[in-house]
């Protein structure tokens, strides 16, 4: 097993990039990860995929590791495969030569966690850094030590199928530049989420997906087969707003934890305040979800409920329009 | 918010989430998941009922065993044709019973793969050791409590499984 030392994440794929990179030499922090990477952001959408919308705050799956190549300089080597044979002889050969290696997989395949918390998500990132017989020994950001995971299970966990399928993806960082341009790639990933947030033209992202989000909760009934399957949904708001993944308040805070690294980096203390604002977003997205599952416990999910969910949805929009349009003035 | 209003004692499943420390700095702690602290026995009674609720139809012909553990994965007839490589026009046919019993062995493999149980579980309720990796509703607290467990060993053919009653100890 390679010497890799293991730290727990508030977001997979930060989480995983962090701790590859801090193995490969450079020290780096979780939240300066995200934020280089434009990570934070909003959507609301209806797939065919799934039954009710999905809200996100995440930058699509992948452009964390993508975004934080091209701000900062550092060479990832990416390779998918459509052989799972070919996909395993060379993660292990990568293993005898000492190379920890990142994998995108269906979280519904890592068997170490409990039942009730796993789901079919394709979006899921691990680091495998060693093989013991039949068992790959995996360093999973959300999980609290080192973990044992089948062959078979991570085979299957690769190459599951179905949308933003993995197909076998790895990656690592093979080579770090001795001089990295922190200020700059901090102020170019602040861009790109100061776009992400106010200009992207499409109406279901950025603050328009939070306002979208606000104007639909009121017809989720109408998704619902039962009272039962609405109550779930509505704890899923809770879920991914409170708990790691799609975390809402969560990844507002990991957000506020960069701004505050900026006023360091960029000796600029108005970034202090900006953090301090962003926590506070984070505060109110909180409540969001406490209020969600206390309806959704209470079985109290009449129009009138979801329509007061809605404002305050509504109203956490329009902190984040005032938080990212004062934000764009600062470079 | 500060680090003791967020921080949730739940060893069972723990997270990290960022927090204003007592020095006013903003960094990482440990907490419990507050999902699974507060609301873990309302997922288990939604689950439970839905799970009553399908076997139910099952027995009654109304629905295929498919359905049941779409439900349960919370995949939708488009994800799941996604997933097996089923067309979805096939996939919503083999939703009925009527058409599941027409089809063939290699797509209730297919089925099973993303499942991830063996193909012989779409034709049996069994409450197994396994359940506790297969069956989003499975609640391990009770299982301990009963007398019997059955266990499940895949073997290298997929269609066969072995299948081995487990006195459990007091």
């Amino acid at each position: 097993m390679i010497d890799f030392k293991h730290s727990m994440a508030a977001h997979c794929e930060s989480g995983t990039l962090t701790n590859l990179l801090n193995h490969k030499g450079l020290e780096i922090s979780e939240p300066l990860v995200f934020g280089i990477s434009s990570g934070i952001f909003f959507g609301y959408m209806k797939t065919p995929m799934r039954e009710f919308p999905t809200i996100f705050s995440r930058i699509r799956p992948g452009k964390i590791l993508d975004n934080f190549s091209k701000n900062t300089g550092v060479v990832f080597l990416k390779k998918k495969y459509s052989d799972p044979d070919k996909a395993e002889k060379e993660l292990d050969s990568l293993l005898e030569q000492n190379i920890p290696v990142g994998l995108q997989v269906d979280f519904f395949f890592m068997d170490f966690f409990p039942p009730w918390h796993r789901v079919h998500i394709n979006v899921h990132y691990i680091v495998v850094i060693g093989k013991e017989g039949d068992h790959y020994i995996v360093s999973d950001a959300y999980h609290p030590t080192i973990a044992r995971l089948h062959r078979d299970s991570l085979r299957k966990g690769r190459f599951a199928r179905g949308s933003m399928a993995p197909k076998g993806l790895m990656f690592y960082p093979v080579e770090i530049p001795e001089q990295i341009p922190m200020e700059k790639g901090i102020r170019q990933g602040m861009k790109k989420t100061v776009f992400n947030m106010l200009k992207i033209p499409m109406p279901f992202l950025g603050v328009k997906g939070i306002r979208r989000f606000g104007d639909k909760i009121s017809d989720w009934p109408a998704y619902a087969k039962n009272e039962e399957q609405l109550a779930h949904n509505i704890f899923m708001i809770t879920t991914m707003l409170e708990d790691q993944g799609t975390g809402g308040a969560g990844f507002r805070y990991i957000y506020a934890s960069f701004l505050e690294e900026t006023a360091t980096f960029l000796k600029d203390p108005v970034f202090k305040e900006y953090a301090k604002r962003m926590m506070e977003i984070g505060d109110d997205w909180r409540n969001i979800s406490l209020f969600a599952s206390r309806i959704a416990k209470q079985r109290d999910l009449g129009k009138d409920k979801l329509k007061e969910l809605g404002s305050l949805i509504h109203s956490n929009a329009d902190q984040e329009f005032s938080f990212f349009s004062d934000l764009r003035k600062s470079f | 918010m500060k680090e003791k209003e967020i921080k949730i004692d739940y060893k069972e499943q723990q997270l990290i989430l960022y927090a204003e420390k007592e020095d006013d700095s903003i960094g990482p702690i440990l907490s419990g998941s507050y999902m699974a602290k507060n609301h873990l026995a309302d997922f288990h009674q939604i689950w439970g009922s839905l799970e009553k609720e399908l076997f139910a139809k099952i027995v009654n012909r109304e629905i295929s065993p498919i359905v049941r553990f779409k439900e349960l994965e919370e995949l939708t007839t488009a994800e799941l044709a996604s997933r097996t490589g089923i067309p979805k026009r096939r996939v919503r046919r083999h939703l009925s019973h009527r058409h599941f019993m027409k089809a063939r062995v290699e797509e209730l493999q297919k089925y099973a793969d993303v499942f991830n149980i063996p193909v012989a579980n779409l034709f049996q309720v069994v409450s197994t050791k396994q359940d506790g990796t297969w069956n989003m509703g499975y609640n391990e607290k009770a299982a301990k409590k009963m007398a019997l467990t059955i266990s499940q060993e895949l073997t290298e053919n997929p269609l066969l499984v072995i299948t081995n009653p487990e006195k459990n100890k007091a």
